[in-house]
């Protein structure tokens, strides 16, 4: 992985040393709340509803084991003993006190870590596909083009205040899109032209929150060595042309909608060719010397894995069978599976970590994955280099740390954000309903009969919890003060992208998850066969059996009715 | 007798950002229950006001809301503030499996 130079590290340091001196004089009241505001948000620093919340950023997803450990240190020494894994690869500690945060910055960066630009309107965390440099469709490692944009973009001054935040994801994969690059400010693909050259294609004006859209391409075929220019002729239209008087109409998604596809794409090739000097041009060595950052670990020769794979899964261990089944995943080496460690268990907050188990977790990846762990846009774990023949002996460890359960892509995979637990923008709660989820589907027999399927939950329009692609989701809205909930069906992250549609009416609490258990169970009525997904269900026979299935019945009529405006 | 609706100021404390809440003698409490309890919104937001130019060293971002008060209780009308008073109504810390350092 990346390795700060003498320039990164300065730079971390000389701005822990910089919030050091604001914080104290915020404390000592020479600077008031509302001077001192845009500084903590440059670091990462919110204002909750209980606390103050640090997010640190993960380029990319990717840590090292001494990073985890560091992590779990600083969740003993400085928080309530956890952190929280977010849904852009990114972690946040909910109870930091303020005077103890600029010793967390120091903690951090004394592991290459820190918590700038992951919040405010600047270019944000650059976020990429967790299996990436390992999966067998992959058509070339995003990471090393993560990695040159988090340089380029780390300080910017140019991009320091953009109307909005902004979010850059990149894919490597064109033939599967894990990474939901078509909802992002900007989404890259790299791509094969005709002539078998690597470049990518870009798309614009992705995006979730209050308007969501599906990103344009913009241009087809980019030719690698144009990439930061091409960046830079993108953010620089959208500075200059971006709304700033209403912020909810300040992101770039907007923009493309008010200038047209064709015009913006006008406006961002004018300026591009306008600005695309030389200094901006990216040399082949150093692309070649950040790649090398992620060079291939030092993998043994061993045999193909599909038949230990098929022999574990059908093994008389069954608990172990499921979860070969539903939490590994195909290694481009011979001899080696991705394990996906899921952070979704009953009674548990989804995504909360522990310090104890944050430590294990540096360990197993030692131990089993040459030391390193992808943070996931699921909030869950994945050790992406593990021996195929460990894979037993590994999946007994997680089970003792409570990482074992055997769900990942299933219905109690849920992606769920802080809501009004934590939220100083929640709507209603989130969290509480993912609980019971897990809870009530807990049973491996009906998750696997159910198949895939996600479930995505927001506490409020800004859709931190992705409810919009989620095949069911959930947006929590406020009625007269009372929490009630958006039931929506249909979306999608992937290569197959789509926005879900609200179903109904508004349900309260205690509704919502029985609708969601009636939704599953009209689909196993309707669904063709068992191979028929849930989300290809829901295209097929529209929504109609299941507005049926949940509104039909009459408490539920009754219900709804209460909460309607 | 229902609950008579009042005005409560509240904000966050500077040092942890916990809940404040102003109480009637214009000190600060962390629960909700000693907060000072007004009849009018505008009273509140004057104190509001007064805090931010006078108190901003101690408290953050001090705003007015409603709550319902009876001689046992004092609860926040809106479900968002009712959880900031009480705090998470989630587990806040992950339990472990018997593992220790
Ligand atoms: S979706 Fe809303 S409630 Fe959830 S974390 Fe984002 S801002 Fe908060």
């Amino acid at each position: 992985m990346y390795q700060y130079d003498d320039h990164d590290r300065r730079i971390i340091i000389e701005r822990a040393q910089q919030f050091r001196g604001q914080v104290a004089r915020r404390l000592s009241g020479e600077i008031t709340e509302e001077e001192f505001k845009p500084l903590r948000l440059q670091n990462g620093l919110y204002m909750q509803l209980h606390a103050y919340m640090l997010r640190v950023a993960i380029p990319y997803g990717l840590l090292s084991s001494t990073q985890v450990r560091r992590l779990a240190d600083i969740a003993r020494k400085y928080d309530r003993g956890y952190a929280h894994l977010t849904t852009r690869q990114n972690i946040q500690y909910n109870w930091p006190k303020l005077g103890d945060v600029p010793s967390i910055l120091d903690d951090l960066a004394d592991v290459e870590m820190h918590a700038v630009q992951t919040s405010g309107n600047c270019v944000r965390n650059i976020t990429s596909d967790p299996f990436a440099g390992i999966a067998p469709d992959e058509l070339e490692d995003p990471r090393p083009y993560c990695e040159i944009m988090r340089q380029w973009s780390t300080f910017h001054p140019e991009f320091a205040n953009l109307p909005r935040k902004f979010k850059i994801a990149v894919t490597g994969t064109p033939g599967e899109d894990r990474a939901a690059v078509r909802f992002h400010d900007i989404g890259i693909r790299i791509v094969e032209n005709a002539a078998k050259e690597r470049g990518f294609e870009v798309l614009v004006g992705g995006g979730m929150g209050r308007t969501p859209h599906i990103g344009a391409v913009i241009r087809e075929f980019l030719p690698k060595r144009h990439l930061l220019s091409y960046m830079e002729s993108i953010l620089r239209v959208y500075n200059l042309h971006g709304r700033r008087d209403n912020k909810f109409k300040a992101r770039i998604k907007i923009l493309v909608v008010a200038l047209g596809v064709e015009e913006f794409r006008r406006r961002v090739e004018e300026d591009w060719e306008a600005t695309k000097t030389p200094e901006l041009e990216l040399p082949d060595a150093e692309v070649a010397r950040v790649t090398k950052f992620f060079a291939p670990p030092a993998y043994e020769k061993l045999p193909a894995s599909a038949d230990q794979l098929t022999a574990l899964s059908l093994g008389r261990d069954r608990e172990l069978g499921n979860w070969i089944k539903n939490n590994v995943v195909g290694h481009k080496v011979p001899g080696y599976s991705a394990v996906v460690i899921s952070v979704k268990m009953p009674g548990v907050p989804p995504g909360d970590v522990s310090d104890t188990q944050l430590d294990a977790i540096a360990g197993v990846a030692d131990r089993y994955s040459f030391g390193h762990v992808v943070v996931t846009h699921t909030q869950n774990l994945v050790l992406p280099d593990v021996k195929t023949s460990d894979l037993a002996k590994l999946h007994a460890e997680l089970v003792e740390l409570d990482l074992g359960k055997a769900n990942v892509g299933k219905l109690t995979d849920v992606i769920t954000c802080p809501g009004l637990d934590y939220c100083d923008l929640a709507n209603a709660r989130s969290i509480p309903l993912s609980l019971e989820i897990a809870e009530r589907f807990d049973r491996i027999d009906y998750l696997n009969d159910v198949g895939d399927v996600s479930i995505k939950i927001s506490g409020c329009i800004n859709a931190c919890g992705h409810h919009h692609v989620g095949n069911i989701g959930i947006l929590g809205i406020d009625k007269r003060g009372e929490e009630f909930y958006q039931l929506m069906l249909g979306g999608s992250p992937g290569n197959d992208a789509s926005i879900g549609k609200i179903l109904g009416a508004a349900l309260p609490q205690d509704a919502i998850v029985d609708a969601v258990e009636k939704v599953l169970d009209r689909y196993l009525v309707v669904r063709e066969s068992a191979d028929e997904r849930f989300l290809d269900t829901v295209r097929r026979v529209g929504f109609e059996p299941f507005r049926q299935a949940v509104y039909g019945d009459a408490l539920f009529g009754a219900a709804a009715e209460k909460g309607a405006e | 007798m229902p609950p008579a609706t009042h005005w409560v100021v509240t904000a966050s404390f500077t040092d942890d950002g916990s809940n404040a809440y102003r109480r009637a003698d214009g000190t600060w409490s962390r629960a909700l229950a000693e907060a000072g309890l007004l009849t009018e919104e505008a009273t509140g937001k004057v104190h509001a006001a007064q805090a931010v130019a006078d108190e901003q060293r101690l408290i953050s971002d001090p705003y007015v809301i409603e709550v319902h008060a009876s001689d046992s209780k004092v609860e926040a009308l809106s479900a968002r503030e009712r959880i900031r008073a009480t705090g998470p109504t989630v587990p806040i810390r992950r339990p472990d499996s018997g593992l220790r350092r």
